[in-house]
């Protein structure tokens, strides 16, 4: 499967009375966005907001960001089982508005979770303050029953994002990148003496706002199964959830997921990558144990030399880590993990739930219960009023002048477990 | 919170979902339940049903309470 992604590199974004990209500026009209999103009879009211990097802007509570993109050739549409159809994405060309997202807000189920500040400090440890944001404030009719409002959040992004990728469509590309997976037999034969390394992608799948979808199917209901990487650059794993948001995986990290980049830069040079296996994180013992089971048969029936192992959260989905990191040494197969941490605001805790020797090879994302101040900013899209009850967040957490202290979990990617982000610790 | 309770002389059963995190922890005796959301309940069942469940949960923990441990120990 071989795929060309096309970055339109887009610079700003301004309001238009045409939706359209002319000279790297993506201009979006207003009313047409409502329109599209009001198509849903679920939001009482519709807003859209632009937030640019440098800004002085503070988007909470964020529920997605995603990335626009376009098929320009091949089978299927972004975004299969939630927007197009349910056919196999991943193969001939995609083209990409690079350097803008769409971000969902609005009052959403349960805690309000996520914050991007789009300058001062908090904007350093969230990628997304570099974006040229379109931001959908949507606002639930009352009584809307929390599963439905959800969705129709979760829909809403797509649905918008897919929208303005369409722009992309006649435009062509700025840059090119192109990659390829073979089919496996193929591939070792081509690449006999390269070793065989595959990516074995967690989940979240934990309930409401912990979810994830595969080509529309909800990921708790999945046994692990493989995908060529290239169907997650279309939209084959999408995002349901945002409750502690340093580290849970936005459909733009799904998009652009670096641990399937930087495979693909060493693919055909220093090993081999075969594929991605994706597996969950669910709230039953037997699903973690019949999910860490398949990854490591999978593992082994692929022919594996080695695996990295990415997580999505943190408490219990250490297990599923684990699990997966243990079956899979067992089986004679090289593990890496990507995690991050909870090790108390000093650093000086316990950083996973769950521990093995086998897990000998850790990559992290950083500390999410270190604190952070955010100044206050001129404008906010969203609702601030929550902060106080946000995971990172506490009582007093909002001080009167409208600055936050907070815990790094609460802010959007900040401790991202695809390594989506600057923080780590080493050991030297 | 298990192990100091043990250390203060007083014996413990932890029920909880993730067993293998229960035991990375070291409690001594360990109960298995339903999930992590509801570890003594379960939502699927009727009223009746789930009231029988839950007994039999703490009457499990409360035998392995009484019962005497050479090593850690899951009650399946």
């Amino acid at each position: 499967m071989r795929l060309e992604l096309g970055y339109v590199f887009i610079k700003d974004v301004q309001f238009g009375s045409e939706s359209k990209v002319e000279n790297g500026t993506l201009y979006v009209n207003k009313e047409e966005l409502i329109n599209l999103i009001k198509e849903d009879e679920h939001f009482e009211s519709v807003d859209i907001e632009l937030a640019r990097p440098g800004e002085s802007v503070r988007i909470t509570p964020v529920k997605d960001v995603i990335e626009p993109r376009v098929k320009v050739e091949g089978p299927g549409g972004i975004f299969p089982g939630m927007i197009s159809k349910v056919d196999i994405v991943g193969s001939g060309k995609t083209n990409v508005l690079k350097g803008c997202a769409v971000v969902t807000t609005g009052r959403i189920v349960g805690f309000q979770e996520g914050i991007i500040d789009m300058t001062g400090p908090g904007a350093e440890y969230t990628p997304f303050s570099k974006l040229n944001n379109v931001v959908l404030v949507c606002e639930p009719k009352e009584g809307l029953k929390q599963h439905e409002h959800e969705k129709a959040l979760r829909m809403a992004g797509f649905k918008v994002a897919a929208h303005l990728g369409k722009l992309a469509k006649e435009i062509k590309p700025d840059e090119v990148d192109t990659f390829e997976t073979l089919p496996i037999l193929e591939g070792i034969n081509k690449y006999s003496d390269l070793p065989k390394v595959a990516y074995v992608q967690m989940l979240q799948s934990q309930g409401l706002l912990h979810d994830t979808y595969v080509y529309g199917v909800d990921a708790k209901q999945i046994v692990p199964t493989i995908l060529y990487p290239t169907e997650i650059m279309d939209g084959a794993i999408v995002s349901g959830n945002c409750v502690s948001a340093c580290d849970k995986n936005t459909t733009y990290h799904h998009l652009n997921n670096p641990v399937v980049q930087d495979l693909y830069k060493k693919h055909g040079k220093e090993l081999n990558f075969v594929g991605v296996i994706i597996t969950n994180e669910n709230v039953y013992l037997a699903d973690k144990e019949r999910s860490s089971n398949w990854t490591a048969k999978l593992a082994e029936f692929l022919g594996l030399d080695g695996v990295v192992v990415s997580q999505e959260g943190f408490g219990n989905p250490d297990t599923d880590l684990i699990m997966n990191c243990k079956k899979i040494e067992q089986k004679g197969i090289k593990t890496v993990i990507i995690t991050d941490e909870y090790a108390g605001r000093d650093g000086a805790s316990q950083s996973l739930a769950d521990a093995d020797k086998l897990a000998n090879a850790v990559v992290t994302g950083g500390n999410a219960n270190e604190v952070i101040t955010l100044p206050p900013m001129d404008k906010i899209i969203g609702h601030i009023k929550y902060v106080d009850t946000i995971a990172g967040g506490f009582d007093g957490s909002l001080k009167e002048d409208g600055s936050i202290v907070v815990e790094l979990q609460a802010i959007t990617g900040a401790t991202n477990e695809l390594g989506f982000n600057k923080l780590t610790a080493r050991g030297f | 919170m298990v192990k100091e309770i043990e250390r203060a002389g007083i014996p413990v059963v932890h029920m909880c979902t993730v067993t293998p995190i229960s035991m990375t922890v070291g409690a001594n005796r360990i109960v298995p339940t339903i999930a992590i959301p509801h570890p003594l309940g379960n939502p699927k069942l009727d009223p009746e049903e789930e009231k029988a469940l839950r007994r039999q949960l703490v009457e499990k923990a409360l035998k392995a309470l009484a019962t005497e441990v050479e090593e850690q120990t899951i009650f399946e």
